[in-house]
């Protein structure tokens, strides 16, 4: 691989005599995508300079938890760069000839701070930045929120990114195709009956939607996981494969589950403003309600479910024989207790 | 209680795993050999799952019906242990056989239809509550009472240790 890697960069450099990839490692974290930390050592004359990088390849079709695009990623993260302060990697290039890696890939810079994002928590060693850090995270959001879509999104890559009917033109037309999408895709994710509490889940928000809200581009997987920090700062907000067109809400929603299941307390801090929710609030004058979080707690989680069950259903059917996927049956089976708990079953402890 | 993947696939599923993600990596020779005995202990595990309260039950009532025959073989036979093989005999032995257990692959398919039936009925109550018809929000709420308890007890019977591992 540090034969492909060094030939990449120098074509995408193009002003290289030479480029030497050393400390090539695989590293644990991101579900979806394989991931590898290296340093690029360019040589241009007599000057050499050590570049900290990552390569983010997809794995095989087969066992991919999202199908998504690397040069959609690519142009994405470089409209970020251009058009807002969002602290994000800057996007080498995107890699989407399979016989190189293997699979569609892409080459990023490898931001500095610390990616072990529960060391701010649970009195772990950073937890004196929380707040801080936290803080800093919530208007990295609203800028992300409020960023223009026709600035980030000029090609509109990211109205319908799965190519799924999803139709973003009006809040009421992008909340009804997406969620025909989720109900219509239940059977293919079902990989076993116990989860009919998310066709309920789903049937549920079909029928109670709330307020509009302008749409803007989410993340779309903002969790506890997805972020690096470092001097009480969020040094880079990462893995933005799943970014689109959306309810602004989702993200927050998201966030909300996935700190139950991270066991951490994101949507507590800064504690001086009230928790994240109030903090955002403050920000953009949304005034979102506990009760609207608690509908794109459910709604943004669907996003994120219908792939990543699909997968597991692929796993349950013998398709692939992913270990990740069995893990993830019961390591996301908290989530449908949240499931229960938001659509109101009797008997749900809060 | 989740019925796919069987408690079969899941330990399968280690197996495989240990092969593919874990025996590669090892440099230890011991380390390697455990490996291999771990997954030895879990293919075993496999074959006895199936058939364990089977088996268990079967036996259990044979054992019933020896400690009746040996005991009647020493009819005219005195002395304290011969008296103690009769009371035996007369205490465990002669409490009732045990009730074979379902077939489980038979209880599987059993509780998957039902399961189905339920989820088939969320769909037809969305219907309904989408043309006003107000009983079938208590319609709901009985489906619901009910499954709260079975995601409970899944939940308490499979759970989840240290978050989302490996994800920072």
């Amino acid at each position: 691989m540090e034969e492909q890697l060094s030939a990449v960069l120098v074509e995408h450099f193009g002003d290289t005599d030479a480029v030497v990839v050393e400390n090539l490692m695989a590293l644990p974290g991101g579900f979806s995508r394989e991931t590898f930390a290296f340093d690029a050592v360019v040589t241009r004359g007599e000057a050499t300079t050590k570049m900290p990088m990552i390569l983010r390849k997809d794995p095989p079709p087969s066992v991919a938890l999202l199908q998504t695009s690397r040069l959609g990623e690519h142009n994405l993260i470089e409209a970020l760069r251009a058009n807002t302060g969002i602290p994000v990697s800057q996007s080498h290039c995107a890699v989407m000839d399979p016989t190189i890696f293997g699979e569609q890939a892409m080459i990023i810079e490898r931001m500095p701070g610390n990616s072990q994002t529960s060391d701010l928590f649970n009195d772990g060693p950073d937890a004196g930045q929380v707040d801080d850090v936290v803080r800093h995270l919530c208007e990295v959001m609203v800028e992300l929120h409020e960023a223009s879509t026709e600035a980030i999104d000029p090609n509109g890559e990211l109205r319908d990114p799965r190519g799924v009917g999803v139709d973003p033109s009006t809040w009421d037309s992008y909340m009804d195709t997406t969620l025909e999408y989720y109900i219509n895709t239940y059977p293919e994710m079902e990989f076993d009956p116990l989860l009919l509490t998310v066709l309920d889940s789903f049937l549920w928000l079909r029928r109670n939607k709330p307020r509009p809200c302008p749409l803007g581009v989410v993340h779309g997987d903002f969790n506890p996981a997805n972020f690096l920090y470092r001097d009480g700062e969020v040094s880079a907000l990462i893995d933005w494969e799943n970014s689109r067109i959306g309810d602004p809400r989702e993200d927050l929603g998201w966030m909300v589950l996935m700190d139950v299941l991270a066991d951490t307390q994101v949507m507590a801090h800064p504690v001086d403003e009230g928790g994240f929710l109030a903090y955002y609030n403050k920000l953009r004058g949304l005034d979102i309600t506990p009760e609207e979080l608690g509908y794109f707690t459910l709604f943004g989680t669907a996003n994120i479910a219908v792939p990543v069950n699909s997968a597991l259903a692929r796993r349950t059917r013998k398709e692939q024989t992913e270990f990740l996927h069995l893990y993830m049956i019961q390591s996301s089976a908290p989530a449908l207790m949240s499931f229960l708990s938001l659509v109101g079953y009797p008997g749900v402890p809060a | 209680m989740i019925t796919s993947p069987t408690i079969d696939d899941l330990l399968e599923g280690v197996i495989l795993s240990l092969d593919a993600d874990i025996m590669p990596a090892l440099d230890q020779p011991k380390a390697q050999a455990t490996a291999q005995m771990i997954q030895s202990l879990l293919q075993g595990i496999r074959q006895l799952l199936p058939n364990y309260e089977a088996a268990l039950t079967q036996e259990h009532n044979e054992m019933n019906a020896a400690l009746r025959d040996a005991a009647a073989a020493l009819a005219g036979v005195d002395g304290p242990e011969a008296d103690r093989m009769r009371h035996r005999a007369d205490e465990l032995g002669s409490e009732p056989d045990l009730p074979a257990p379902p077939d489980k692959e038979a209880l599987r398919l059993a509780h998957r239809l039902r399961s189905e039936a339920v989820r088939d009925c969320l769909y037809d109550l969305d219907v309904l509550q989408r043309d006003g018809v107000t009983a079938a929000d208590e319609s709901l709420t009985v489906l619901r009472a009910m499954l709260t308890p079975h995601y409970l007890s899944y939940m308490a019977t499979f759970p989840v240790a240290g978050g989302m591992l490996g994800r920072g």
